[in-house]
């Protein structure tokens, strides 16, 4: 039985379609809407590797995923990549919701002490602005934030601990009715 | 065993036991070292440091405090009461933490037990900056032009960069790793610039003695591994280049170095013997040396301690530094004569660590999520880490050092890429995709790079290469069938290889993956 599924990767920031075609063991590989070539992929190293070989050229590409959202770290050649797949349909209803559906929130991305606070809730912030500092590894790290809008709330104190994944700052984003 | 029967069996600077007081990559690779030569070990290690790979692999480990150094690394008495505890002769330090530090060296030894490195008082000549010059000034080794006393005056300061020329270089006496430095390009800077550095100097040393030196533009950076025997024998194991820093930290280190003809090689090592003697050196040092672009060089410091790029001597001499360490600790000199030691191939030496080149190398944590290690050919892989591992916030970002060793320069470089290719590290960001770009830059190619190439060469936002068409298609294709395959069951699986257990197991780890990996 011939099972055909699409799917949206994004390479960096450029993204592709990608057709899987399955019959049985033969998979077929379309990429970008070129032409099918037969493709294989072997899991390797515990499942934290990929041996994959389309159109007779072999790689090993080592993938970890990064987030529950289809972010993938991948290694090629030594090289870092970071990835990002899922299907078409989902990609589809994600774009939909339009750019305003991620949050303005900024989380912490390391464990570390927060050591000062430079934005206090109601004002207005400026996308790159530095919010926060967050002390790791003898170093300060200052955070900005990722979009332009109004402080709603500061969800930390100086002196606090944080780790990855803690809300540091609710912000509204600002033009929040192009949302749909 | 009691500290008192370890002692009774040994007799003096004999020991068969000892405590590593250290942790990370340096610990594990000091315990390699002891093992081989019969000898039992003792790791320490803090509270998040208690699944850490040292505190791993030694025959015992001891809890010395909670995360901060502060509480556990560096307190003395929790080592020194460590090492009696488990019936340790001996404590090697390893760089960092204690290892300079005179104070600890002497309670050690107070202590009854064999401190396996330099004597104290060597650590306080060479641990200030103006003593060590004024002791190789008196012992002929040259030095940078500039004072030997410490400058509080402004107007003296201008007198002595009139006579020595500008810009000179502002130094404090007790300062190290880049801080307590500033450059003067004219005399109408002095005052104000003098008054800053000896403010800062109080801060952060408590001591605000500053000194004027010539400053040396476009310098190199060499430094001569030695080895003393503690009454005045001294033997050179030549040089390392370690030019390529980022904030006066080393990233990248050679060996020899591609700047040194025959006859200075000569010299610049025959100096370093000579500041050795000069103290009396006991065990592994290092003296280090600025190089002009004239070829004239100076003493810079001496490091009384084994240094982390210590493994790129051990590749082209042969020598097993943590090995001579130990004999010498224990009263049998050096074992190693000068004319047997020639420099064999080159080596080369890559820090790795969990930084963020595009980030202003900012630091960055976490788990180590997969990581696969080259192997191979010359080969040499120091690492404190593993597949698993949480790096923890509180210490030094150095994760692991990847040695190459091979008969020239070229095929070395060769040797490099190859390996970096190889080696995959997921989880905390890291700076193999620097040393790979480092590798392909003219200026390290041909060896002339300075102490300034990161901050010449190197932008931060645009260094990385353009994937080629070819390695986006297996990307694209690896994330694809990943993706299809955590739901279909395994993709292509046409070879057939990977059997039932090896898909059921991709199949799991995907989803394990997929739903946050813990």
């Amino acid at each position: 039985m011939l099972i055909r599924k699409n799917y949206v990767v994004d390479v960096g920031d450029r993204r592709h379609t990608a057709e899987v075609a399955r019959d049985g063991a033969r998979v077929e590989l379309r990429i970008d809407g070129g032409e099918p070539a037969p493709a294989v992929s072997l899991p390797v190293l515990g499942g934290r590797a990929v041996s994959v070989t389309v159109g007779g050229r072999r790689r090993l590409v080592h993938l970890t995923a990064a987030d529950a959202k289809g972010g993938l770290r991948a290694t090629l050649n030594g090289w870092p990549v970071t990835l990002s797949v899922m299907d078409e349909l989902r990609a589809q209803a994600l774009e939909a919701q339009g750019p305003a559906a991620g949050s303005g929130n900024l989380t912490a991305d390391i464990p570390g002490l927060v050591i000062d606070i430079r934005v206090a809730a109601g004002q207005a912030v400026q996308r790159g602005e530095p919010l926060i500092v967050v002390e790791a590894m003898k170093m300060q790290n200052e955070l900005t934030a990722g979009v332009t809008g109004t402080v709603e709330r500061i969800a930390v104190a100086v002196g606090q601990s944080v780790n990855p994944g803690d809300i540091l700052v609710v912000i509204t984003p600002a033009n929040s009715d192009q949302s749909v | 065993m009691t500290k008192n029967r370890a002692k009774e069996a040994a007799g003096p600077g004999t020991f068969d036991k000892v405590l590593v007081a250290n942790r990370g990559e340096i610990a594990v690779r000091i315990i390699q070292g002891l093992r081989e030569m019969g000898l039992r070990t003792v790791a320490v290690y803090s509270e998040p440091d208690r699944t850490a790979l040292h505190a791993l692999v030694a025959d015992e480990a001891v809890l010395i405090g909670p995360a901060a150094a502060s509480e556990s690394y560096l307190v003395a008495e929790r080592l020194i009461e460590a090492a009696h505890r488990t019936g340790c002769g001996a404590i090697h330090p390893g760089y960092g933490f204690l290892s300079e530090n005179a104070a600890f060296c002497r309670a050690v030894e107070e202590a009854g037990l064999v401190f396996i490195g330099p004597t104290a008082e060597s650590m306080e000549i060479m641990g200030d900056k103006l003593s060590s010059r004024r002791k190789m000034m008196a012992s002929g080794v040259p030095v940078v032009p500039g004072t030997d006393q410490a400058v509080r005056d402004p107007a003296v300061a201008i007198g002595i960069a009139d006579g020595i020329g500008y810009p000179v270089l502002l130094k404090a006496s007790a300062g190290g790793g880049g801080k307590g430095m500033r450059i003067v390009r004219s005399a109408g800077d002095m005052a104000s610039a003098l008054r800053q550095t000896m403010g800062e100097a109080g801060l952060s040393f408590g001591n605000d003695a500053i000194f004027v030196e010539k400053y040396i533009e476009d310098p190199k950076h060499i430094e001569v591994q030695v080895l003393g025997d503690g009454l005045g024998g001294a033997i050179h194991l030549f040089e390392r280049e370690c030019s390529v820093q980022r904030r006066h930290q080393k990233l990248i280190e050679e060996s020899p170095s591609p700047s040194l003809s025959p006859e200075l090689r000569a010299r610049i090592c025959e100096a370093a013997v000579q500041t050795a003697r000069a103290v009396s050196y006991r065990g592994a040092g290092t003296v280090e040396f600025i190089l002009a672009p004239d070829g004239a060089f100076y003493f810079l410091e001496m490091n009384t301690r084994l240094q982390v790029e210590h493994p790129i001597t051990e590749a082209v001499t042969g020598v097993d530094l943590v090995h001579a360490q130990v004999r010498i600790a224990r009263g049998e000199g050096i074992g190693l004569r000068q004319e047997d030691l020639r420099q064999r191939g080159w080596a080369l030496e890559f820090r790795v660590c969990a930084e963020d080149p595009s980030r202003n190398f900012a630091p960055s944590i976490g788990r180590i999520d997969a990581m696969n290690v080259p192997l191979g050919p010359g080969v040499r892989l120091d690492t404190g880490i593993y597949e698993g591992f949480e790096v923890p916030i509180h210490y030094d970002p150095l994760l692991a050092k990847l040695i190459v060793w091979a008969e020239d320069r070229p095929r070395a470089i060769a040797r490099a890429r190859r390996a970096l290719g190889e080696f995959t590290l997921h989880g905390p960001t890291h700076n193999l995709p620097f040393h790979l770009w480092a590798l392909d830059q003219p200026a390290f190619r041909d060896g002339t790079y300075t102490t300034h190439f990161v901050e010449t060469s190197f932008d931060a936002s645009d260094w990385q290469p353009e994937l080629s068409e070819a390695d986006r298609e297996a990307l694209i294709a690896a994330a694809a069938l990943f993706e299809s395959g955590r739901r279909a069951g395994p993709a292509g699986g046409a070879q057939g290889d990977g059997g039932d257990s090896g898909c059921h197991n991709w199949r799991q780890a995907a989803r394990r993956a997929m739903t946050g990996h813990r």
